[in-house]
């Protein structure tokens, strides 16, 4: 009776110390669940569809722009240029990670305009690809579902919010730059903890990213 | 001197130590600093939010993402939302973000579960389907200074 007590007192102990020193602590970082991601369906600049479903399993780094956007845009294709070459050395495991650009100049931006474009700025087609669809689908997808808001203007061009967004192999939304040039050191920290979480979460390590998330154990 | 079971002595003292050890736990964590609250979305410059191009604050406003679905940015301060009216076709989903541009203000849009402090410094978001036309005020509902009672606007669902 006694020991009994004092076992389950003891285990009591042990699971609450635990729990608070993993709050505290915070041994394992993630980002948090933000959405779903929308569903896609676009073409890329080798005319092959790319779907949400094709791109699951994938760590995918979205922006969106159009090729005629000019100097305006120079500074994020750059970051994105810089963050090709970074990735390059960056072990994520056995999960892929690929640069999706997503043109909502349906109307200009044809595969064989994209594949022009991708040539100029050097993207590295297994890696980094660029795609556009159908107007209505698109707006739906990057303006309703990635909440990135663009309007076309008068004179053909496109006024709009630069925004990156990470989305995850299971399709969920991780994080969003709501900026022109984000951090290169902070996008690859983003894609090396989501790597990772996808990497480690077989077994029971999944319970430790499952705690992770419960207690915001997010990296800022 | 009551007679307490050893059993139930021992339930009651598992208890206490629980109560004990959350309330530590949300202590420690408060002092941490770690507690992200769910609400705030980014953080923003309260003396640059109204100047325009530095934030998306600078020109606040409702602004369509794709047919039906709207963002809404609401620039709070004393005394005043603007803009202070808002129009929408029934059936539209909203998600509103809220700066304040000095000190800290509140917001609740009537039968929705917009319900929101306005911190300094802060953006705050949620997102409202309004299915219903009609008229829904919004009220600050953080005491912001003497024209407090003055400080509402409107979302407009038009059929
Ligand atoms: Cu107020």
């Amino acid at each position: 009776m006694r020991w009994a007590l004092r076992s389950a007192y003891g285990l009591l102990a042990v699971v609450v110390g635990g729990t608070l020193a993993f709050a505290i602590f915070q041994p394992v970082k993630v980002l948090p669940r933000i959405s779903l991601a929308p569903s896609l369906w676009l073409t890329n600049q080798d005319q092959r569809s790319l779907t949400s479903e094709t791109l699951r399993g994938q760590i995918v780094l979205y922006n969106f722009t159009y090729t005629r956007c000019g100097e305006r845009c120079a500074a994020q294709t750059s970051v994105l240029r810089a963050l090709q070459q970074q990735l390059a050395d960056l072990n994520t495991g056995s999960v892929p990670v690929r640069l999706v650009t997503i043109s909502f100049d349906a109307d200009h931006d044809t595969p064989a305009v994209l594949r022009g474009f991708a040539a100029g700025v050097g993207a590295d087609p297994g890696q980094w690809e660029f795609a556009t669809g159908d107007a209505a689908a698109l707006k739906r997808a990057v303006g309703g579902g990635f909440q990135v808001y663009y309007a076309q203007a008068p004179d053909g061009g496109f006024e709009f919010d630069p925004a990156l967004v990470l989305v995850d192999g299971w399709g969920i939304i991780r994080a969003e730059y709501r900026t022109a040039a984000p951090a290169l050191d902070r996008l690859l920290r983003d894609i090396r903890l989501v790597a990772e979480e996808a990497s480690n979460s077989a077994g029971v390590g999944r319970y430790a990213y499952e705690a992770a998330h419960l207690f915001l154990c997010y990296a800022r | 001197m009551i007679h307490v079971h050893p059993v139930e002595r021992a339930w009651i003292v598992m208890g206490a130590v629980m109560l004990a050890v959350f309330a530590a736990a949300v202590f420690t964590s408060s002092l941490m600093g770690g507690i992200a609250l769910p609400v705030p979305e980014a953080q923003v410059d309260p003396r640059l939010v109204a100047t325009p191009g530095a934030t998306s604050f600078g020109e606040p406003g409702l602004r369509e993402l794709a047919p039906g679905q709207y963002e809404a940015r609401i620039l709070a301060q004393t005394w005043a939302f603007t803009p202070k009216e808002i129009r929408i076709k029934a059936g539209s989903k909203v998600t509103f973000y809220f700066a304040s541009k000095d000190v800290q203000h509140g917001v609740h849009v009537d039968a929705t579960n917009i319900n929101l402090m306005i911190l300094p410094g802060q953006v705050s978001k949620l997102t409202a389907t309004f299915d219903e036309p009609g008229t829904y005020n919004f009220i600050c509902h953080e005491y912001c200074g003497v024209g407090h009672q003055t400080m509402f606007g409107q979302v407009i669902v038009e059929p």
